[in-house]
């Protein structure tokens, strides 16, 4: 039995390929491949920070691990350094100092990892599963928040075994993102609620979901003057919501658009949906990427309210996505998001990590 | 390119063949219109309720300004007619009351064609089913948009293949029935099931999840006049939602929300056979006793401290599993609500064949069977033989809807279910 209805198999001859050498799907966009990606599916990818020099990269994948790759301007990328949790691991981020990652896992852990010693060290407890973790640095405090299965959103000052502060959700965490002062929090039940960091964080806002389906991913956009302004919501219907938090026109100005979805324009046939894993902005253009089950990334211009880019399907769903600091790097994850449930999961399949030259592809189409 | 004015302001007839250029950012909303019936010019009329948006064709006889009043009119009892609504054809025929005058004869100048429209139109023919609506309100139309919507909407869900363990909600309001579990909880639990050997119950369970989605999308699709007034209900926020509006989130489907452990089986005390109103404990995990140790899945909650982990805790379980539309709702056994609020589900541990393995318990399935009682009666597991029920609880399940107040506590025997 199937989850879910008939299901597509992913790309051509891309399911239960066990290094066959025909060609495969699974890199059509002829992308750089991370060496020695993980061995289960990767839940998310972070790039260092620009106080770092160089790029390394962060993926952190269900097999439990959380790796470290250099990757250098010729594209190469040199595995650097690898920690383990005792469950998988949901959510990774960056110090903004570049110098601790912190890795937050199903074990209701989170660690800190120092990349110069290589030792991690637990600095968060839940009591249940922890799915985002982001590092906050205020002029008056620095902490980082995670947002678990267990309906609350706790700050840590690392050097405490207690939490700084304890927020009650109305349900389990699905996504978060934070850009000070503000930080967006997904639920389950399509909650969505933004909170203003400034001075203490404190609940800013509930917003009624835009989205009709269950909250996937959440991604913060800047405007002009690089201050946070709004939000790009995904669920798992193959659309995404753009919302501003004070727009001066809120029906104008914030809108959905579909996308991974397959046959666009033939109406005859039912469509098939899929769900968005992920969203990340470019640093420099604000323009969008946006990654799906169907095994496709799109990049999208939500000034201009039209798509850049889609990319070829990949044999598999794309997990997560990420920028580098400068935008020049966009990477993204091929591996099984259990979309389909446990039938079409192969654990023997290879997941991979793409690196792509975003320098281009991102531009914002100019507005006539 | 010169700008189309008509574009801007979303009433393009062209489209994409306009000449003149759209500039994308504009007049989005105004896109769809293109191509079809010019709009009834100027601003829309006063109809009763919304949708004026979707419904681009007017009937040009029910423009009230062509509409004159016979004098003959009047005195037929016109006065329902005249209050308020200004000769009736209007908006297609809102309030299913005063359709129902229309109807009847009395209306000898129907050869005005004036209400041609109404007549023939199917418009009318909701007319019946109207009362539901409010009368005098947003009228049937709005009300069948909506439903409209929500059929077209769980029909592509269903087509789509996309995620089907998502709640769904429409004009503002979640429809019961859906609880929100994401593919992440659904690996995890995978995972840890495979660690302690107990995939079966996992499978189980997720099998009983969809099962409950299925027949909930199935409900939907086919609307028949129950779940059209439950939804209708809902929409309008009077829905009963006793238990289900706590269900609705607290549902926690939970993968152990907080635990992660489907530990429920915990929650043991299985006592309650409390089906409505307490959560509890997943009456069928209760049979945990047995099955709790297994599990590997981290922390147990072994207290039966309901709320927590998630299933639910909530009270009633009622409705929100997927299957049920809501509590008042039609389709018999809802027994397995009570499983549902509490336990939720997850338990995959429980090996005991109660409960469906603890998933089960949760979503239907009479995963109350401990609550029939003994939790030692796990040979039933999710169903009560029918010696065990009395003659009432009979009478409540082989009736078309519960009446409240006497909805049986155990669960109906297996075959007294129509599936």
């Amino acid at each position: 039995m199937s989850l879910f209805g008939n299901a597509s198999s992913f790309g051509t001859g891309g399911t239960g390929v066990f290094g066959s050498t025909t060609t495969d799907s699974h890199n059509p966009m002829k992308d750089v491949e991370v060496t020695s990606p993980p061995d289960d599916s990767i839940s998310c990818l972070a790039f260092s920070p620009p106080t770092m020099p160089g790029n390394f990269l962060i993926a952190g994948s269900w097999a439990n691990d959380v790796r470290c790759w250099e990757v250098q301007d010729n594209g190469q990328t040199v595995p650097k350094a690898q920690q383990m949790h005792t469950g998988p691991v949901l959510g990774v981020c960056w110090s903004d100092d570049g110098s601790k990652v912190f890795t937050a896992s199903c074990d209701k852990t989170a660690k800190m990892w120092d990349l110069n010693s290589n030792q991690a060290m637990q600095i968060a407890q839940h009591d249940g599963p922890i799915k985002s973790i982001h590092w906050i640095k205020a002029p008056n405090y620095s902490c980082i928040m995670t947002g678990s299965w267990d309906k609350t959103l706790k700050f840590w000052d690392t050097r405490s075994p207690n939490p700084m502060m304890s927020l009650q959700m109305p349900e389990r965490c699905y996504c978060a993102d934070v850009v000070y002062p503000m930080a967006v929090v997904a639920t389950a039940e399509r909650g969505l609620i933004v909170y203003q960091l400034e001075n203490q964080p404190s609940e800013f806002r509930r917003i009624d979901s835009p989205l009709k389906h269950q909250h996937r991913c959440v991604a913060i956009f800047k405007d002009k003057q690089n201050k946070p302004t709004g939000f790009a919501l995904g669920s798992i219907e193959g659309r995404v919501a753009i919302h501003y938090i004070n727009p001066p026109n809120p029906a104008k100005d914030n809108f959905t658009f579909k996308c991974h979805r397959s046959n666009g324009t033939n109406t005859t046939t039912p469509q098939d949906i899929y769900a968005v894993n992920a969203i990340s902005f470019h640093p420099v253009h604000g323009t969008l990427a946006t990654v799906g089950s169907d095994g496709r990334f799109s990049f999208w211009d939500k000034d201009a309210r039209t798509k850049l880019k889609t990319s070829e399907q990949l044999d598999q769903p794309i997990t997560a996505c990420c920028f580098n600091h400068n935008g020049n790097i966009f990477a993204y994850a091929s591996s099984y998001d259990w979309s389909k449930g446990h039938e079409y999961y192969n654990p023997q399949k290879k997941n991979y990590i793409f690196l792509r030259n975003a320098a281009e592809e991102l531009k914002p189409r100019n507005k006539k | 390119m010169v700008v189309c004015n008509f574009f801007l302001q979303g009433r393009c007839r062209y489209g994409d063949k306009c000449w003149n250029e759209h500039p994308r950012g504009g007049s989005r909303g105004g896109g769809g219109y293109n191509d079809s019936y010019s709009r009834s010019g100027g601003p829309p009329q006063p109809r009763g309720g919304g949708g004026y948006g979707n419904r681009v064709w007017v009937n040009p006889s029910q423009q009230r300004g062509g509409y004159i009043q016979p004098s003959s009119f009047s005195s037929q009892g016109s006065s329902d007619w005249g209050s308020g609504r200004g000769g009736g054809g209007g908006g297609g025929g809102e309030g299913g009351g005063r359709r129902e005058n229309l109807k009847s004869s009395d209306f000898s100048f129907s050869s005005s064609n004036r209400f041609s429209a109404l007549d023939a139109s199917n418009a009318f023919d909701k007319g019946g089913r109207g009362a539901a609506a409010g009368f005098g309100t947003a009228g049937d139309e709005d009300d069948d948009k909506k439903l409209e919507v929500i059929q077209a909407d769980v029909d592509a869900w269903e087509s789509s293949g996309q995620w089907g363990f998502s709640c769904y909600s429409t004009f503002k309001t979640p429809i019961s029935g859906f609880t929100d579990l994401s593919p992440e909880e659904l690996r995890l639990e995978y995972y840890s099931s495979r660690a302690s050997g107990d995939l079966q119950g996992y499978l189980n369970g997720v099998n009983q999840l969809l099962s409950q989605w299925k027949s909930r999308v199935q409900e939907l699709k086919i609307m028949n006049p129950s779940t059209r007034m439950a939804l209708l209900a809902e929409l309008k926020g009077t829905a009963p939602q006793s238990s289900s509006s706590g269900f609705g989130s607290a549902t926690t489907t939970g993968f152990g929300s907080s635990t992660s452990g489907f530990g429920n089986k915990g929650f043991g005390a299985p006592a309650q056979s409390s089906t409505f109103g307490f959560p509890a404990l997943s009456s069928g995990f209760g049979s945990s006793s047995t099955s709790s140790p297994s599990t590997g899945f981290g922390s147990l909650i072994t207290a039966p401290t309901q709320s927590p982990s998630g299933f639910g805790s909530s009270a009633a379980p009622s409705a929100s599993s997927f299957s049920f539309a809501t509590p008042s709702a039609d389709k018999p056994p809802p027994t397995a609500s009570s499983g549902f609020g509490s336990a939720s589900g997850f338990s995959f541990s429980s090996t005991t064949a109660t409960a469906g393995g603890g998933f089960g318990s949760a979503f239907g399935t009479a995963a109350a069977s401990p609550g029939a009682g003994p939790v030692g009666d796990v040979a039933d597991g999710l169903f009560s033989p029918e010696s065990k029920l009395t003659q009432e609880e009979l009478n409540q399940f082989k009736a078309k809807r519960f009446t409240l107040g006497q909805i049986p506590l155990k669960p109906p025997p297996a075959n007294m279910l129509v599936v």
